[in-house]
């Protein structure tokens, strides 16, 4: 019983730093319409950063400053919004699509950083011993597991209360003013790419705050950790929960992962050990078509926002038509 | 003159309602009949869904309910590329010519549902006819005037020998000048058979080329009549100020 | 940095700029950033690997090399029924997935998601039919030849460019000379004037669809060829294909192709200066330095 409940709360603990993720790329995508495809670049930022500062010195990487777990999460949310700020700055005034694709590179770019910069970033080997909150208690797995859920949810719950004020706040019904009509956007003209860009920069900043609570959940980042698929995951998870609702961000997190969980111990106990890694693959094909069933057929997500749900998303012509042009420019 | 009052229906249009959006119809049933050969102008305050209604005709807006009919075949549910090959040819109001493709280039696109033996003898049966476009044939469409794009638009529209061209506000943005050049030029075009509907704010000039008006008001029918008699009568002027003193009203 | 950074540029970029080809002209038509494309190329690839095996194993095993070439008949009769296989494959992704979205009106950037989403389980559907481990057109070790100048390269290389420059040049022909080429051109410019104008967008897009995973299959054979057939191969192309399709302008089949060229130079640059493991950061630098500097490339018209 004590073991079901202590996986259960590792697994919900796993679950609820995707739901984070997946906070920050609402506000991004959900709250905004911009399309981040480097999320995986950005949580790697968070994790690492916050692994340097709080990890003890070492000889294999530099670094290691030692600092409290609360200074990292601080640093890797400022280094990562710093990051998608930079990104955003780009992109933003351009084509919608650039962003994506600027996104996609910078993930790649990052990716390829924390593989080769191996003085800073331990290179392949990733960096080890990474502090782990109340890490007192790891002798007791029950409790161990128990608090770091309750630390988890606890960040999880202020970051759902603070968006969710900031969504009904002035700057949150600008930003959706901007999302919904083009027209609003155009009068805002230069303020409108700053309510976005900053929009993107708190994004950034949560999934790097995500990043760093994953890396002191596990103890242990890798470069492997932040492949294409992450993003995709992450994806799948708000687009499941309902764009534009932060609620169904959560609930897409838990329920994504869930899936994702239970088809590989499912593959584990029927696949052959010999056939596993390319059984593993079928279920990331599996992410990838629900993905787009999800896109062709239920376009709000399980939950859908709440109030006039993602309008952007399911008749774009209006803003297109509300714009006074013909042609499909 | 060039139709005459028991000429044959060309293009017609029963209990007609369309728009961009199903809860939101523009055009609110309207029956229209084009006959063979006329000049007819499709007048109507800002709003009346005087372009909406010829663009729902060209195919490229949903009807909701009702039909539309050109020689006797229904074109309700065909796409707009097919609609010209069944004759109807139109011409939008602004974005009527490929900026980034030649004249020539431009003409060649629209003479490609031709067969290929036709397709050279048609383009310089225009450039006869349009001889400033022949002299700039290899410029890109994108570096013409405002009147050179308007006949170049007119030019791509006739290559197949529509039975019915329908014309989306052509004078918008021209010089006055300009603008009867190309009220002249359509009035010809008009005279070799071609039945011609054109969509005008231009309510004076426009009349004085026509055979016959339709008003619109609200998306419905409101006036029809001979344009020279309309061009007189003082029913026009109240239909316009009526609607824009409701407009007013609304507003106020 | 020694002349033969020149041949490796050339080689890398004639593959680039054949994929960017596909990625420029899908952008154009379609006008969204396809995600899947990479995917076209990997597909393409193993296409042609499978086929190339089949036939290699009817004709009783060893099928001789052709002249220089370290392959035998099998693999070009292999490519051209790879490329039909390519451009069915593309067709059947777009009349599952974008079309039916493009029929709803869907806006850009759910396109591109559903790109991201096929991507994903095209790969991976790659990655569980033939497993992940890298596999090869042919076992035959090339020497490379001098071309003086101190340069060289495989006669497998240099195929590759000759085969790159000749479609280049017959798709910009096709594209100026051509009906089917104005349409597309046409089509790309505003396709409600298009369709007025008598042509069948739909057909277009289909043609659009065929030439890029046609030209996607011939750039993944051709790094296949030369480097080896991986599932990954494709993603790995992307981010360069797309800082070519950008830095030559999209829509631009000849900007495309130089652009790819000028990627491909700067990757072997860099691998020469600063080493193989930094050759994927050039693309996006390149990225970001045309977003800076001049987002609509160099033959782009402005939008």
């Amino acid at each position: 019983m004590i073991d079901i409940l202590s996986y259960g709360f590792f697994f919900l603990t796993v679950a609820l730093t995707y739901g984070i993720i997946c906070l920050g790329l609402n506000v991004q995508w959900g709250q905004t319409g911009l399309f981040n495809v480097g999320i995986a670049g950005f949580v790697a930022i968070g994790a690492y950063v916050s692994a340097l500062l709080t990890t003890p010195a070492s000889t294999s990487h530099i670094g290691g400053l030692g600092l409290p777990i609360a200074a990292g999460w601080i640093g890797a949310a400022l280094a990562t919004a710093l990051a998608t700020f930079l990104i955003g700055a780009l992109t933003i005034r351009l084509r919608s699509d650039y962003l994506a694709i600027a996104t996609f590179g910078a993930a790649v770019a990052i990716q390829l950083c924390v593989l080769n910069l191996q003085p800073v970033t331990g290179g392949p080997f990733g960096i080890g011993f990474i502090p782990r909150p109340f890490a007192g208690l790891a002798r007791q797995p029950f409790l161990f597991g128990a608090v770091n859920l309750a630390i988890i949810a606890a960040v999880v719950v202020v970051l759902y209360l603070g968006l969710e004020r900031l969504a009904s706040s002035p700057w949150g019904r600008a930003l959706k003013a901007i999302r919904e009509d083009e027209a609003a956007a155009t009068a805002l003209g230069k303020s409108a790419v700053r309510f976005r860009l900053q929009a993107f920069a708190l994004g950034g900043a949560i999934m790097g705050l995500a990043g760093a609570a994953q890396a002191h959940f596990i103890g242990f980042i890798a470069p492997d950790n932040y492949q294409p698929t992450l993003t995709f995951q992450v994806w799948a998870m708000l687009i499941v929960g309902g764009s534009g609702n932060n609620r169904g961000a959560i609930l897409g997190s838990v329920v994504v992962w869930g899936i994702w969980a239970l088809s590989a111990v499912a593959i584990s106990a029927v696949v052959p050990a010999d056939a596993q890694a390319r059984a593993a693959s079928l279920q990331i094909v599996m992410i990838g078509v629900a993905l787009c069933a999800i896109l062709l057929w239920r376009p709000r997500g399980l939950i859908g926002e709440a109030r006039v749900a993602s309008r952007h998303i399911l008749r774009p012509s209006v803003a297109r038509r509300s714009s006074n042009s013909s042609s499909e420019h | 003159m060039t139709s005459s009052p028991d000429a044959p229906t060309v293009l017609s249009a029963h209990g007609l309602f369309s728009g961009y959006e199903r809860d939101l119809p523009i055009v609110r049933g309207v029956d229209l009949a084009v006959r063979q050969g006329e000049f007819l102008l499709l007048l109507g305050p800002n709003g009346a869904g005087k372009s909406t209604l010829v663009k729902t005709i060209a195919g490229l807006v949903p009807v909701h309910s009702g039909t539309i009919d050109l020689q006797g075949a229904d074109l309700t549910s065909t796409h707009a590329h097919e609609r010209l090959r069944r004759g109807l040819a139109f011409v939008p109001q602004t974005e009527n010519v490929f900026t980034t493709l030649s004249i020539h280039e431009n003409l060649l696109v629209a003479a490609q549902i031709l067969p290929r033996a036709e397709r050279s003898r048609r383009i310089g049966a225009l450039y006869q006819m349009f001889p400033d476009l022949e002299r700039l044939k290899a410029l890109r469409a994108g570096q013409l005037s405002g009147g050179q794009r308007q006949m170049l638009a007119v030019a791509r529209a006739l290559i197949v020998e529509p039975a019915v061209l329908i014309l989306d506000e052509p004078s918008a943005g021209l010089a006055p000048k300009v603008v009867s050049e190309v009220f002249a030029r359509l009035r010809e075009i008009n005279a070799t058979g071609v039945t011609t509907v054109l969509v005008e704010q231009n309510v004076k000039a426009a009349l004085a080329i026509a055979d016959r008006a339709i008003v619109l008001v609200e998306g419905q029918v409101r006036l029809e009549g001979v344009a020279r008699e309309l061009a007189q009568g003082p029913e026009l002027g109240a239909l316009f100020l009526g609607a824009q003193g409701r407009r007013r009203e609304a507003r106020a | 940095m020694t002349p033969q950074v020149l041949v490796d540029g050339v080689i890398a970029g004639s593959m680039i700029g054949l994929g960017a080809i596909g990625i420029t002209l899908t952008y154009s038509i379609l006008r969204f950033a396809n995600f899947a494309h990479g995917e076209f190329i990997s597909w393409g690839a193993y296409f042609a690997l499978a086929i190339a095996a089949a036939l290699g194993s009817l004709a009783g095993g060893n099928v001789p090399s052709l002249g220089p070439f370290s392959f035998g008949w099998t693999l070009p009769v292999a490519l051209v029924l790879a490329v039909g296989l390519t451009a069915g494959l593309a067709l059947v992704v777009d009349a599952l997935l974008f079309g039916p979205l493009r029929q709803r009106g869907s806006a850009v950037i759910i396109l591109v998601m559903a790109s991201f989403g096929a991507s994903l389980a095209l790969r991976n559907m790659i990655e569980f039919v033939f497993t992940s481990s890298p596999r090869y057109f042919s076992t035959d070790l090339q020497i490379a030849q001098p071309l003086g100048g101190g340069m060289r390269a495989t006669p497998d290389q240099l195929l590759t460019v000759g085969v790159a420059i000749v479609l280049v040049v017959g798709l910009h022909l096709l594209l100026t000379r051509t009906a089917i080429g104005r349409s597309m051109r046409a089509v790309s410019e505003n396709r409600q004037l298009a369709s007025l104008a008598g042509i069948d967008a739909r057909k277009v897009i289909r043609t659009v669809w065929m030439l890029g995973a046609g030209l996607a299959c011939v750039a993944g054979v051709m790094s296949g060829l030369v480097v080896q057939v991986r599932p990954e191969m494709g993603l790995d192309l992307l981010l360069p294909l797309f800082a070519a399709a950008i830095l030559g302008g999209i829509g631009s089949v000849p900007g495309a192709m130089l652009a790819g060229l000028i990627v491909g130079l700067a990757e072997s640059s860099a691998v020469a200066l600063f080493g193989a493991e930094w050759r994927s950061a050039v693309a996006f630098v390149i990225l970001v330095a045309i977003l800076l500097l001049r987002p609509s490339g160099l033959f782009g018209r402005h939008e």
